[in-house]
C-alpha cells in the first residue's frame, strides 16, 4: 500500500516538476526526463504524453537547437501561461503540504 | 527489449491515427533512445526507464482523441473521443455501458423523431390542403411550418445534449488522464 501512495503522490505532481525545471531554464524532453527520473524515481515514457498535454494546453512551447551529436533537439520553453500556471500551482502546493506537515506534525 | 522493438510496439499501439502524428510520437522516443545510447545506456536500459510502449500508446492516442473532439465537434471525432477514453479503462465499460446505451438510444431516438416529424411538417406544408389535413392552403402552410419548427428545434436540443454528454465523458477522461495515468515506474496502481 504505502507504493501505490507513493505513486499516487508523485502523480499528482509531475506537473508542477516539469513547468519548475522549466521556469528555471529551457530544456529538452530527455534532460526533462532523465532529471526527473533520478530525482523523483518516475517512467520516463511518461514525459512525453505529459508534454503533448502541456503544449496543447499553451503551457510551454518548443523550438529546435543544432545538437553537437545528431539531428536538432526540441527545446521546451514555459510561456506565459505556463508561468502563472506555475506561480498558483507552488502555492496550492505549498500551503498543502503545510497543512499535512502541521497534522503529521500533531499525530507524534 | 531492443530499440526497435520498441518503437515496433509503440508504432502497432498507435494504429488508427493519422500517419504523421504517428511519426510524430515515434520521432520522440526514437530520439530518446538516440540521446540515452549517446549517454552511453544500452538500448534495453533506455527501454526499460520508458516502460511499456502498449500502454504509453494508450495513453497518447487518448490524448489525441480528446484534443480532436476539441478541434471538431462532429459524430466522428465524438466517437473517438468516447473510444479513447473507453481505451484508457479509466472508465469501467461495464458499467458504463448500461448507462450509457440507452441513453444514446434515446438520443437517437430523438434524433430520428426529428428527422421524421420534419418530413410531416413539410409533407402537410406542400400538400396538406390537397390531402384534407387542413382547410386551405395558407392554413396547411401555416401548420406545416409550426410542425417543421417545432421538430427542427428538438433537434437541436437532442445535439446539444449529444455534445454536453460526450464533453462530461471528455472531462471525466481528461481528470483521471491527469491525475491517474502518467505511468510512473511500475505504472499500474498495486493494491
Amino acid at each position: 500500500m504505502p507504493e501505490a501512495v507513493q505513486v499516487q503522490l508523485k502523480r499528482g505532481v509531475l506537473e508542477l516538476c516539469v513547468l519548475a525545471l522549466l521556469s528555471r531554464a529551457d530544456a529538452y524532453a530527455y534532460d526533462i526526463a532523465a532529471r526527473l527520473a533520478v530525482a523523483i524515481d518516475m517512467g520516463e515514457g511518461t514525459i512525453y504524453p505529459l508534454m503533448r498535454r502541456m503544449q496543447s494546453d499553451g503551457l510551454v512551447d518548443t523550438y529546435l537547437v543544432e545538437s553537437p551529436s545528431g539531428p536538432p533537439r526540441k527545446y521546451y520553453r514555459l510561456t506565459p501561461v505556463g508561468r502563472t500556471s506555475l506561480s498558483a500551482q507552488k502555492a496550492e502546493w505549498t500551503s498543502f503540504s503545510a497543512a499535512v506537515g502541521v497534522i503529521l506534525g500533531d499525530e507524534k | 527489449m531492443s530499440r526497435e522493438l520498441f518503437l515496433g510496439r509503440l508504432r502497432s499501439g498507435l494504429a488508427g491515427l493519422p500517419p504523421e502524428t504517428i511519426s510524430d510520437f515515434v520521432a520522440d522516443y526514437a530520439a530518446h533512445f538516440d540521446e540515452g545510447v549517446a549517454a552511453g545506456r544500452s538500448e534495453s536500459d533506455v527501454a526499460a526507464g520508458l516502460g511499456d510502449p502498449a500502454r504509453l500508446a494508450r495513453e497518447l492516442k487518448a490524448e489525441a482523441g480528446l484534443k480532436r473532439w476539441e478541434a471538431e465537434r462532429n459524430p466522428s471525432a465524438a466517437a473517438g473521443a468516447i473510444f479513447a477514453v473507453l481505451g484508457l479503462g479509466v472508465v469501467d465499460v461495464l458499467i458504463l455501458l448500461p448507462i450509457l446505451l440507452p441513453i444514446l438510444g434515446t438520443l437517437l431516438g430523438f434524433a430520428i423523431a426529428s428527422v421524421v416529424g420534419f418530413g410531416a411538417g413539410a409533407f402537410v406544408f406542400v400538400i396538406g390542403a390537397f390531402a384534407g389535413v387542413a382547410r386551405d392552403v395558407a392554413a396547411a402552410m401555416l401548420a406545416g411550418l409550426g410542425v417543421m419548427a417545432g421538430f427542427v428545434s428538438l433537434g437541436a436540443l437532442t445535439a446539444l445534449v449529444t455534445i454536453g454528454l460526450v464533453n462530461a465523458l471528455v472531462w471525466y477522461g481528461r481528470l483521471h488522464l491527469k491525475l491517474l495515468k502518467p505511468a510512473l515506474e511500475g505504472g499500474e496502481v498495486r493494491s
